[in-house]
């Protein structure tokens, strides 16, 4: 019997706010065990919840970016959770008026287009870091990550195979990054998510028996899971080797298993009721509208523009696309010169390079454009060699300098004194005979050395074009 | 209420109860039934779901971070830490 996979997903994406959701403590990761908390993320008695208004802004805008209708009055409730990593026993999340709802994403796999519907975006606060010590034979709790804010986005169960997951969670990762609602890290965990998969016959509009793993936070491991699962699921059915029950799964990626963690909760066993500590967010015309403006151009629209209107190659729209960081800077490059090949280059180029070496991502790009763009300016109008402009922008990697400035405090400045370079290029010539020589004899190689070595003297601050020039001349006079 | 979900609750919640305790529980829970019953009888599907009860909205704040406690602070009243954590009863899922 042939059979066909049916998957939904609930995404988590940890939210691009400095603060938590509701208090005031770093939700950065990274930090200390115990050092960003207060007494309301520790679930001490009295305290109230404050809603950060940033994580509505980012829930909004995860939500125009996904295609949702945005509910205008959203509210919060408690989600009982009997676990050491939720200090109150209880979640804090949205169940009965989520912020948003009825999206869609559209995604590209080998068999063409598809959408898939998302059912609801909702805020919720994360739970604790538990770490089981065999020593003392105890649990250590960590509460830094409590109540730092996350969006949940609940796709229907529109994904049928391991391709299209990754397609639709890369889909969601790039529209997230671009919209700076979160950095969107796997291995960091600001992106994990729980698949819920069952199978069923071919053309069967009844729906099998859903297992759902948990915390699966790795494409590579996402795509493992989901074949063995699939494997799994149909041994089950054709051979009986076990019974197929409603359950929450854990992936072993190391040994290439799953494993059955707890029979499956339902909505019932969570008993959600509105939180009383938090009152109904409302959003009015003024914020929705403020949102709505700030949204940025979607990746493709802008490489249509890059391509169709500045004259860009796909390759090249592909990579400043990859990033928000990567097209701001870049417009902000080519507003200053007027360059978009030159722009397009140093940044997908020399600024790719330099955020290698300083083991960061494009997201991190973070120097000023439009002092990238008077740095081109520069070596366009060769007052400033290459080599030379690309120490400039290492240090406009470390502060916001003026390029200008910069080369002209460092001596990056280009000589325009013929007679000085002339008696440089001269000292050369005569110091190597036997490159003149070669070079004389047909050997090109040898022009290159001597122009090395000119160039090294004069510190790279001269036009290329022009030391050729004095050079073979100085060449054919020796 | 069912003793078999009694049961259940007991467990989550690490309570011992006795029968005598198990009766009077199971007895107030089914008399609680029979009212919540006369409440599930009522038509509510066009009336709007009170959220809270004051007609009240949230207030919102700015995403700036402020650190007000010390760890040692918050700790101070823990029965048992180790190198920062607070320490529990080992679980196992």
């Amino acid at each position: 019997m042939k059979y066909e996979t049916v998957i939904g997903l609930e995404v988590h994406v940890e939210l691009a706010t400095e603060s938590k959701i509701f208090c005031s403590c770093s939700a950065k990761f990274g930090a200390e065990q115990n050092d960003h908390v207060c007494p309301a993320c520790c679930g001490m008695p009295g305290m109230l919840p404050i809603v950060n208004k940033r994580v509505v802004d980012l829930g909004m805008t995860a939500g125009m970016m996904l295609n949702c209708d945005i509910n205008r009055t959203t509210t919060f409730d408690k989600k009982s959770y009997y676990y050491p990593d939720l200090p109150g026993s209880y979640q804090t999340t949205q169940w009965f008026a989520p912020i948003c709802v009825n999206g869609k994403v559209k995604i590209n796999t080998s068999k063409g287009e598809k959408f898939v519907r998302i059912k609801q975006i909702h805020m919720e606060e994360d739970a604790g870091k538990l770490v089981h010590d065999d020593w003392t034979d105890t649990s250590l709790v960590d509460y830094n990550r409590t109540s730092v804010p996350l969006i949940e986005i609940v796709s229907q169960p529109d994904l049928s195979s391991a391709e299209e997951v990754l397609a639709y969670l890369e889909r969601l990762r790039d529209l997230l990054r671009f919209a700076k609602v979160s950095d969107c890290r796997f291995e960091q965990g600001s992106m994990r998510c729980d698949v819920n998969l069952s199978i069923r016959p071919e053309g069967s509009d009844k729906l099998g028996v859903r297992t759902e793993m948990k915390n699966m936070n790795s494409l590579s491991a996402i795509e493992r899971a989901i074949d063995y699962e699939v494997a799994r699921h149909i041994d089950a059915l054709e051979n009986h080797t076990e019974e197929l029950v409603q359950e929450t799964r854990r992936w072993d990626d190391v040994k290439g298993k799953s494993y059955s963690m707890r029979t499956k909760e339902t909505a019932g066993d969570y008993r959600y009721f509105p939180d009383p500590n938090v009152m109904p967010v409302v959003i009015d015309d003024e914020w929705f509208d403020s949102i709505r403006a700030s949204l940025p151009e979607f990746p493709e629209v802008k490489k249509a523009k890059y391509t169709e209107e500045l004259g860009l190659s796909e390759y090249d729209a592909d990579q400043l696309t990859q990033s928000r960081a990567y097209c701001d800077c870049f417009e902000a490059a080519l507003a200053e010169s007027g360059m978009a090949k030159e722009s397009a280059n140093w940044i997908i180029s020399d600024c790719a390079k330099a955020l290698n070496r300083r083991q960061e991502t494009a997201d991190m790009l973070k120097i000023n454009g439009k002092a990238l763009g008077q740095l081109i300016k520069l070596v366009s109008e060769d007052k400033v060699g290459r080599a030379n402009a690309k120490k400039i922008l290492d240090a406009m990697f470390e502060e916001d300098i003026d390029p200008l400035a910069y080369a002209e405090k460092n001596g990056f400045i280009v000589s325009n004194d013929t007679g000085a370079i002339e008696a440089i290029v001269k000292a050369v010539v005569e110091a190597d005979p036997k490159s003149v020589a070669d070079f004389k004899g047909g050997k090109e190689k040898a022009l290159m050395a001597l122009f090395g070595k000119c160039m090294k003297e004069l510190k790279g601050n001269c036009n290329p074009q022009v030391l050729r020039e004095i050079l073979i001349d100085q060449i054919n006079k020796a | 209420m069912t003793k078999e979900i009694l049961l259940r609750l007991e467990s989550e919640n690490q309570l011992a109860l006795d029968d005598t305790q198990r009766d009077e529980i199971i007895a107030f829970m089914d008399a609680q039934g029979v009212e919540f019953a006369k409440l599930d009888a009522i038509d509510t599907e066009n009336t709007e779901r009170m959220v809270h009860v004051m007609p009240i909205l949230t207030v919102v704040r700015e995403d700036v971070m402020i650190k007000n406690f010390t760890r040692d602070e918050l700790q101070a009243g823990a029965p048992e830490t180790m190198d920062g954590y607070w320490q529990v009863p080992r679980l196992v899922e």
